[in-house]
């Protein structure tokens, strides 16, 4: 099963981000130009039809992948920085470092993350580096929680054993040996965590909490199009299909890293 | 209402529609009975007139209550409790003649002394009713004469009175029943209206039944009114189209889309449109610098803002009063679409590496499109506008609080050109956010609030609206386009150009 | 995952009767308390940082008609003004006794309020949690048509964890009742107006909220069955000649679902999120809904209330699944 889902995912992340990146080129239109023509459904010179102010929905979708990835991935990191050093920390080191440090991740790991994002993104206002904070922000306990896990793995085993008996530091422990085991993990966590983050995203979006108009940004043209869903369904359609599309991609190569 | 869950359901209301329509040629009388289901985004917090703020709470008070005087489809003034009236010749006290045989929906008699009760509330600071701050400065104290004759002692002559007596102010409200029911009143009003308020679950419907005592022989004609609460004006269509509900507004242009040519549909345009306008500090940095100003008036092209976002089916704004209404002045001068003029006004603003500013943009569709056209226009002459998104609950509170300088923002039109023009220009208006504080505007303002003669106080009234439009503390930009869609059945509506629909006297043919 | 160890079987973990019971006690105390610890500390987080953060809400309560002194007259009258210390102990004293206080912008009652949604959203999310467990139990399960059917289960659940629920949502508004206009696009009609109509009203939000966790449950229930069904006992079934569907079904099936069990139980706090969603889509008037707008409204009484509300319940959500995963599972109390 591996085979298939690795080449379905990384080929469908790498057309997005191929997309994304040439994005002025691949666009038929500009996507912040409004026009006189509004919510016309499907045409030859709209291939997806125009929204409530005559701009062209297929360009817009294309530049919306900009976004989105911007956002997966600084989420994805943020969540990372937080939660890998915090699961190392407890995982190699036991007593009471840990039993505080496992609390902690056991409290939030329970807490709804949507929820809790709406909350900070209402309070802090929705931009880039706020989503990609707040994200980060919801998203590392469970990773937190994973690399803890196999860090507790590698610290049972005996090869760790012989390094402190031969006087390593914790530090110098988990740098030279627990942490090239927990690599993995990561890395593939790490498409997991896109996939997150740009499905959250999408959703904060689509509950008006997205990067601020005009800039095209795919849950908030689900939302915007939501009206209109009678008169050009693209407007709303297309945006949700590429989101779905681009967190199947993160999510199947996640997966086939296991 | 049983809903139509046969398959195919549009055909049948077709079918229906198109009967009806083909009969709409003679005259009907109006039927008894009937329940009329009104869908609306409810925002209503009380229905105590008293205290009463929120716009669509008036679709309930016209209905559980009467004004002392009503607005005709043209904004004139009509007697409703008051019959008649009467002005002094110094114009500071006006009698009014009570219709006689009224009573409240709890059985105690309407009378000069109700009315008198009803101002004072509104005018004790201790009840500290929001409409204090409009009737004070106009009304001093008001005497019973006897039973069927009240008077208003005017602190000056004031024609703006019986704008207010027509709305919030003029709602009579049971002194019996107010004292009674306290804080429970907002929940459970008596007035002397046509239909009874019977039960209010919040975020679901407000049920209202006839009123078997009500003064005018014959009305109301439908049994009941249901108004049911709805998550938005698109929602409303669908249901209007199911024949969940029989009437839905606030529909823009594009909201109508899909039902223009729907048989058993019924679309009414609003008569007056909502002013929309730009607006800023012109107190102080940078808006205050006068050529500033006016590159944005050159830059925003009005023509295409009323073409995109009102489909073309709205009107250009040049000053704040719309084509219709009497104090309206067609020779007003304004500013033409002219980028070049803007550029070259913005480089003697001192800009001349163009110019940054946030703009406040509240979560409302309609607000959101006109700010990115907004931006885009404004951005081709070098000015580049940032869109601040704010939640359309907060968004009014920050401009009143001075935290959000650059903003569109719109108002609906009063009865009395004193009602918005003062509010808004005059430097001691509630609602003048922006600042604004003009003595030569201030004085034409004063004047023509305290004249009853119209065509002096259309003449002052143009002076002021000039003087502001060349001060350009706002930039004016369009009067909207909205629909009510009603379903064929309903008969017997019409608009007044306060945009608040009357139910009252609607009836149902079969 | 350990297996589910049958309690005929003596296990090695197994410690009955009193220890037990006082093990079990004081999981639940040390839960209950850090309940209430983690309701206070966010209570007060949410607190200090709105009133911080937003202000006061006089103003944004009296609309376009609000005037300096009418904000004032506000500002006095819900101690707007006072420290935010003040007005959190205030209003913590109040939720402790019972006294959710009022809303600001409805005046109405907050328990009111909030009792009247919760049917709505407990409703939604039960009809929800329900489909998805049963869709993917059974999916699973079924022992014939691998070829067929496999593939297909496999492609549903991708879409289900995938897709973003206002997708879905929106899509099947689009298809079902834009397009073909079999069902109504509000979610909710009260039951008043009959049980048919009502039912109908919610077939597309359940099956919008529902499908990620038809995803989420189908991986962890196939992952268990593959396990149960190599066991000796399931084998012994099979030999005794029990029908393919008896053994899938009646015996191999009810070993497997507890750590869908679990997982439930984990997935509450994600649930709060995408009934938010699924609300907001559907018009429904629900707890969700409720707590979105009053956040934009600040709405402060409302929103702490909604947002204790998630808290703690998600905790006791958590709380009764590892329960009822101690109760069947004698070998990891000791673990606890």
């Amino acid at each position: 099963m591996r085979r298939p889902g690795l080449c379905f995912g990384a080929g469908v992340v790498a057309c997005i981000a191929v997309i994304a990146a040439a994005a002025p080129l691949v666009a038929p239109r500009d996507p912040y130009a409004s026009g006189i023509d509004m919510l016309v459904p499907s045409s030859a010179l709209h291939l997806l039809g125009t929204d409530d102010l005559g701009r062209d929905v297929l360009s817009r979708v294309i530049y919306g992948a900009r976004a989105s990835l911007a956002i997966g991935f600084g989420a994805a990191l943020a969540a990372m920085v937080i939660g890998v050093p915090i699961g190392l920390v407890a995982g190699a080191l036991r007593g009471r470092v840990d039993t505080v440090l496992a609390a902690l991740i056991d409290l939030f790991i329970a807490l709804p993350g949507l929820v809790l994002a709406l909350i900070i993104t209402v309070m802090v206002g929705a931009n880039l580096r706020n989503l990609v904070l707040v994200l980060g922000f919801v998203m590392w306990p469970p990773i937190a929680r994973l690399v803890r896990g196999q860090a507790m793995a590698l610290r049972e085993m005996l090869f760790v054993e012989a390094a402190r008996a031969t006087g390593g530091t914790p530090l110098w422990i988990i740098r030279r040996h627990i942490w090239p085991g927990v690599l993995p993990i990561v890395a593939a966590q790490f498409a997991t965590s896109v996939a997150f983050a740009i499905f959250t995203s999408a959703s904060l979006s689509f509950l008006g909490l997205g990067i601020p108009p005009p800039t095209p940004d795919w849950g908030g043209m689900v939302r915007a199009g939501y009206d209109y869903l009678a008169i050009n369904p693209w407007m709303s359609l297309a945006p949700g299909a590429a989101v779905s599309l681009t967190v199947m991609g993160f999510y199947v190569m996640g997966r086939s890293f296991r | 209402m049983t809903m139509l869950r046969i398959g195919r359901r549009q055909t049948l209301a077709g079918l229906a529609g198109g009967m009806l329509v083909s009969r709409a040629g003679l005259a009907q009388t109006p039927i008894l009975g009937g329940t009329l289901t009104v869908g609306l985004s409810n925002e209503a917090k009380t229905y105590d007139p008293i205290f009463s703020v929120q716009f669509t709470e008036r679709y309930v008070l016209y209905l559980a209550f009467d004004t002392l005087v009503k607005y005709g489809p043209d904004f004139s003034i009509k007697p409703e409790l008051a019959e008649s009236w009467d002005t002094s010749a110094d114009g500071k006290r006006i009698v009014f003649t009570l219709r006689q045989g009224v009573q409240f929906q709890d059985g105690t008699p309407f009378d000069a002394a109700a009315v008198k009760w009803n101002i004072d509330q509104r005018l004790d600071p201790k009840v500290n009713s929001p409409q204090r701050q409009v009737l004070a400065p106009i009304v001093a104290s008001v005497d019973v004469i006897d039973p069927q004759h009240v008077a208003f002692n005017l602190v000056a002559p004031s024609p703006a009175l019986f704008s207010l007596l027509g709305e919030r102010v003029g709602f009579m409200v049971s002194p019996t029943a107010w004292q009674q029911r306290g804080d429970a009143f907002g929940s459970q009003p008596i007035g002397t209206g046509a239909f009874v308020l019977k039960e209010w679950t919040r975020g679901s419907r407000v049920v209202l039944e006839r009123n078997p005592h009500y003064w005018q022989a014959g009305l109301p004609y439908l049994d009941r009114i249901v108004v049911q609460d709805l998550a938005g004006s698109v929602i409303g269509v669908q249901r209007l189209l199911t024949g969940e509900i029989d009437y839905v507004d606030q529909l823009t242009p594009a909201d109508v889309l899909p039902i223009e040519k729907r048989a058993g549909i019924v679309l009414k345009p609003i008569t007056v449109g909502r002013w929309y306008f730009l607006q800023w500090h012109v107190n102080k940095a940078p808006f205050d610098n006068p050529k500033l100003r006016q590159a944005f008036a050159h830059a925003i092209d009005r023509n295409r803002l009323n073409e995109i976002t009102m489909r073309g089916q709205g009107t250009i704004s040049d000053s704040p009063t719309p084509k219709g209404l009497w104090w309206y002045d067609p020779d007003l001068k304004s500013y033409p679409h002219d980028p070049a003029l803007a550029k070259t006004l913005l480089a003697e603003a001192g800009f001349t590496n163009g110019f940054e500013y946030t703009l406040s943009t509240p979560q409302v569709t309609v607000f959101q499109q006109v700010n990115q056209l907004l931006q885009e226009q404004l951005g081709a002459i070098g000015i580049k506008l940032q869109l601040q998104p704010v939640a359309a609950s907060e968004w009014y509170a920050r401009v009143v609080s001075g935290t959000t300088n650059l903003t569109p923002t719109r108002w609906t039109q009063r009865a009395d050109p004193d009602g918005l023009l003062y509010i808004l220009f005059h430097s001691r208006g509630f609602a003048n956010t922006m600042k604004y504080r003009n003595e030569k505007v201030d004085a034409l303002l004063d004047q023509a609030r305290t004249v009853y003669d119209v065509p002096t106080r259309k003449k002052l009234y143009a002076a002021a609206q000039q003087q502001i439009v060349d001060d350009l503390p706002m930039v004016p930009l369009i009067f909207g386009a909205e629909y009510a869609a009603l379903r064929a059945p309903i008969q017997g509506f019409e608009w007044i150009p306060d945009e608040i629909p009357r139910f009252r006297d609607l009836w149902k043919s079969a | 995952m350990a297996e589910l160890a049958k309690p005929s079987a003596g296990s090695a973990g197994g410690t009955a009767g009193r220890g037990w019971f006082r093990l079990m006690l004081g999981l639940i105390v040390r839960r209950v308390l850090l309940m209430l610890a983690t309701a206070i500390a966010i209570s007060a987080l949410l607190f200090f940082a709105v009133t911080q953060l937003l202000g006061s809400p006089a103003a944004m309560m009296l609309g376009q008609d609000a005037s300096p002194q009418a904000i004032a007259a506000l500002n006095l009258k819900y101690g707007f003004d006072r420290p935010a210390i003040v007005q959190y102990l205030h209003w913590l004293t109040g939720a402790l006794t019972g006294d959710l206080g009022r809303s600001y912008t409805t005046q109405q009652s907050v328990a009111a309020a909030i009792a009247t949604r919760i049917p709505v959203t407990l409703e939604l999310s039960l009809w929800s949690i329900a489909l998805a467990v049963i869709a993917a139990v059974v999916s699973n399960t079924i022992p014939t048509g691998r070829r067929v059917l496999q593939p297909v289960v496999t492609a549903a659940n991708l879409i289900g964890i995938t897709v973003p629920n206002f997708m879905l949502g929106v899509s099947l508004i689009f298809i079902l009742s834009v397009k073909l206009d079999l069902l109504p696009s509000t979610g909710w009609v009260p039951w008043s107006d009959g049980v048919g109509a009502h039912l109908e009203h919610m077939i597309m939000p359940v099956l919008t909220l529902s499908a990620y966790y038809f995803g989420a449950f189908s991986i962890v229930y196939r992952a268990e069955y593959q396990n149960v069904l190599r066991r000796p006992f399931v084998r012994v079934a099979q030999a005794k000649g029990l029908g393919e569907w008896r053994v899938a079904f009646r015996h191999a099936a009810p070993n497997a679902i507890l750590p869908v069990i679990t997982f439930v139980g984990i997935s509450m706090g994600q649930l709060a999120g995408g009934a938010v969603v699924t609300e907001t889509i559907f018009s429904m008037p629900g707890t969700g809904r409720l707590f979105v707008a009053s956040i934009e409204s600040r709405d402060f009484p409302v929103m702490l209330a909604i947002g204790m509300l998630i808290v703690v319940g998600v905790v006791i959500m958590n709380l009764l699944a590892d329960i009822a995963y101690a109760v069947v599972n004698p070998q990891i109390r000791h673990d606890l």
